[in-house]
């Protein structure tokens, strides 16, 4: 009996082995993704570096400008705070969203002990919620005139009137506001990726640390956080990648302002090639969101070290 | 050789599958469109075959149409398919409208005349327009906006000086001069290349029942009223002033910015500034912002009005939350609505308080025509002229007697019921001797953008009347 399963898997790798050796195969394969990510990623890439040295829209006041665009965004004060505005949002929502998506995770496995599917469920709902329907949601719980919305009628009914505010009227607090209402909604994806890989690590080294006196803290540090790590990254670059392209929520909660308060360099660039037809400067800016999603996806990948067991 | 066939086959259907998954997106989207789907699918070479017809057909026309050049006859019923796109739904308001002179000139005039009804979000209007017009596959008929973005579709040569062929067709005297002199001041030219939608005077909307609560008898006639009443209403524990605020509405916040800026610098202080004949920053208009900050510094725009929609604006006047909302006469329509919790005679009506009467009469409006009418010029002909006729001879009735508004056209006809917000509208429009234009008609995308986002901080007090005009002014720059 055991046997016949190990001589299928040998003839399973091997087929799969003559498969991969065969160029052919590979090609048949990989060509037409090949093609199809060419035609709607590479050759996108292209055309915006080629439009990025003209101004105007194509079709309307097409002019070859040279490196015109490119040197704009030194003098533009508005790319420089729509750059800032996006820096600040991607640096505390991943924080927040992988930071406390992990304390999720480590509280069903090892405090919840009831009600811990119900939980799960209620804090992953977020995550199906359409965007603008979750914009909608926080807009009314921010909500200041004509009527106090949850959050300011609770700071009021509690006796702190004196912190009820315009929360996403507000330069100071707009941006928070908004960061806030990312994390909410993200969290339930992460901690339930996050809980899927603290299942997958053995009670038994979890005891053995027990039984050699780690704390929570020690179990955490050198257990956990080293085995975890793998998919702690990927969720890091889930949530760069939801990050760096920050546009729906903001447009749904604050449209961007008050003022460029939350104005991301994405939503700039679409203002800049779509409301002021600069197609050229809009590519420039696009060709640096997308160094931006290199650049980022280097760094997070230097933590991706392979362990030496 | 069988596995070979096999693997051939499987990839094959591999590829299909991938190319028909990456057309299915592109496909849906496409969908709703339907008519024109069906239309335009018989493709470029269809398209190319009837443009050089028409191309043809425009050159021998138009010698034709000179030679005759009369209109004064019967409609030789043309058979013609147009393609009209607007911001208004067909149920609503323009669109209306717009369908209904289309389906009465199909029924009463012209049996070989057809037509479709495209709805573009507002939002979206100006970045489609820009869009076609680069494709050289303008609309027919096609709703857009007056001020700079026309400006850009005359310049390029895109659009149907309209003006001419008014008077090609003998129906100038259909828009009424008080329209004409706004469209053409707004597109800077001495002919119109759009038709209006619309004849608003906008200005300040007040809840007379707040009023007399803080002691206030008549509307104010001068600035310095207009504060000492801001101020009276303000001690009485009443929000004075509401205006739009939120992102993305804050128009209704500059055009208080305007109110000031047009009645202390001029009726022509926009333009001269976006001419360059002026600074943004100069003092005058510096301080028609620095008022508006210290209006909401002293709170009476009350709390949060960065949150503030025009919508919700409206509300409170007429729920009794705030006094003084600034808006246009397009406002009539909310205010007479059973849901006017101030009934029908709550909400009073006056013109902009006046600083000097030798810089900006009392009789001078803020007015508009809202948003205009453009002809695609590769697509008219003599099949659209006639439509154009019978459209300018007769929506000015329609509107009368449908809605009781008026669009900028001559009418014939009074509303059986005209309701009383209506009725105040008409007195206001009739006692406008002088007209000038709201803050952001001369300025282009940018320089609009920034005026409008950037006073929400000068609302918060964020920037004070300096800082924010000079941002417009560094728009202005970068813009050129």
């Amino acid at each position: 009996m055991p046997t016949a399963p190990a001589v299928k898997k040998k003839t399973g790798r091997s087929g799969m082995k003559k498969v991969l050796g065969n160029k052919k195969a590979i090609a048949l394969f990989v060509v037409p993704a090949f093609i199809v990510y060419t035609i709607v990623v590479i050759a996108p890439i292209a055309v915006s570096f080629y439009y990025s040295f003209f101004s105007g829209t194509p079709g309307l006041k097409w002019e070859f400008v040279g490196m015109k665009n490119f040197l704009r965004p030194f003098q533009d004060s508005r790319f420089r705070d729509a750059l800032f505005v996006n820096l600040r949002y991607i640096g505390f929502v991943m924080v927040g969203q992988v930071g406390l998506g992990l304390c999720m995770a480590l509280l069903f496995r090892f405090w919840l002990k009831r009600f811990k599917n119900l939980i799960r469920t209620l804090l992953f709902f977020p995550v199906v919620l359409p965007t603008v329907a979750v914009g909608q949601l926080f807009a009314k719980i921010y909500e200041i005139q004509p009527n106090y919305g949850l959050l300011n009628s609770l700071l009021a009914n509690i006796g702190l009137q004196q912190y009820v505010h315009a929360w996403i009227g507000e330069m100071d607090t707009a941006l928070p506001s908004l960061i806030v209402m990312d994390i909410w909604s993200a969290i339930g994806f992460h901690a339930v990726i996050l809980y899927g890989a603290i299942l997958d690590i053995s009670d038994d080294v979890i005891e053995a640390a027990a039984i050699d006196g780690a704390g929570s803290f020690q179990l955490f540090r050198y257990i956990l956080a080293p085995l975890l790590r793998p998919m702690i990254v990927t969720c890091a670059i889930f949530s760069f990648s939801g990050t760096v392209k920050m546009f729906e929520s903001a447009k749904a909660l604050t449209g961007g302002g008050p003022g460029n308060a939350t104005k991301s360099l994405s939503m700039y660039m679409y203002e800049v090639a779509f409301n002021y037809n600069k197609v050229g400067y809009g590519s420039v800016i696009a060709l640096f969101i997308f160094l931006m999603c290199i650049v980022g996806s280097f760094i997070i990948g230097l933590f991706d070290t392979k362990e030496d067991i | 050789m069988k596995k070979r066939v096999l693997a051939a086959l499987m990839s094959t259907a591999l590829l299909a599958g991938m190319l028909a998954g990456c057309a299915a997106p592109a496909a849906a989207p496409a969908a709703p469109a339907e008519e024109a789907v069906a239309e335009e699918a018989p493709a470029e070479e269809a398209a190319a075959e009837e443009e050089a017809p028409a191309e043809e057909a425009v050159e021998e026309e138009a010698p034709a149409a000179e030679a005759s050049a009369d209109f004064s006859g019967e409609d030789p019923q043309l058979e013609k398919h147009l393609k009209i796109s607007t911001i208004w739904a067909e149920d609503n308001d323009n669109g209306v409208l717009i369908n209904m002179i289309a389906k009465e000139y199909q029924e009463n005039v012209n049996p070989n005349f057809t037509w479709e009804y495209e709805y573009i979000p507002s939002a979206d209007l100006t970045q489609k327009i820009t869009t076609l017009a680069a494709a050289d596959d303008l609309p027919d008929i096609f709703a857009y906006e007056s001020g700079k973005p026309i400006v850009e579709l005359i310049e390029a040569d895109k659009i149907v000086d309209i003006g001419a062929e008014l008077a090609r067709i003998g129906d100038t005297d259909y828009v009424t001069p008080s329209a004409t002199s706004l469209l053409q001041t707004l597109s800077g030219t001495d002919t119109i290349y759009d038709l209006p939608l619309g004849l608003n005077v906008e200005g300040f909307w007040y809840n007379k029942a707040l009023f007399e609560e803080a002691g206030i008898e008549a509307p104010p006639a001068t600035m310095d009223e207009f504060e000492e009443d801001l101020q009276k209403l303000q001690d009485a524990g009443i929000q004075p002033l509401v205006a739009g605020g939120a992102s993305g509405e804050t128009w209704g916040s500059t055009r208080v910015v305007n109110a000031i800026t047009v009645r202390t610098v001029g009726n022509d202080a926009m333009k001269k500034a976006a001419d360059g004949e002026a600074k943004y920053t100069d003092q005058g208009y510096v301080d028609a912002a620095q008022k508006v900050a210290d209006w909401a510094a002293k709170g009476y725009f009350g709390e949060g009005i960065n949150t503030v929609t025009m919508n919700a604006a409206g509300q409170m006047l007429m729920s009794g939350q705030a006094a003084i909302f600034y808006n246009g006469s397009w406002f009539s329509g909310s205010l007479n609505s059973e849901d006017n919790a101030a009934g029908e005679d709550g909400i009073g009506f006056f013109n902009i308080p006046v600083v000097d009467e030798s810089i900006s009469s009392a009789t001078d409006y803020s007015m508009n025509c809202g948003n205009i009418l453009c002809l695609d010029k590769t697509k008219y002909d003599d099949a659209t002229a006639w439509f154009l006729k019978y459209f300018v001879e007769h929506i000015g009735d329609a509107a009368m007697s449908t809605q009781g508004t008026i669009k900028g056209y001559t009418y014939s006809t009074k509303a059986e019921d005209i309701k009383p917000y209506t009725q105040l509208v008409l007195d206001e429009i009739d006692k406008a001797t002088g007209a000038f234009t709201w803050y952001e008609a001369t300025m282009n995308a940018e320089v609009s953008k920034t005026a409008q986002e950037n006073v929400q901080l000068l609302l918060t007090g964020d920037m004070d009347g300096q800082a924010y005009m000079e941002s417009i002014q560094e728009a202005a720059d970068m813009a050129d």
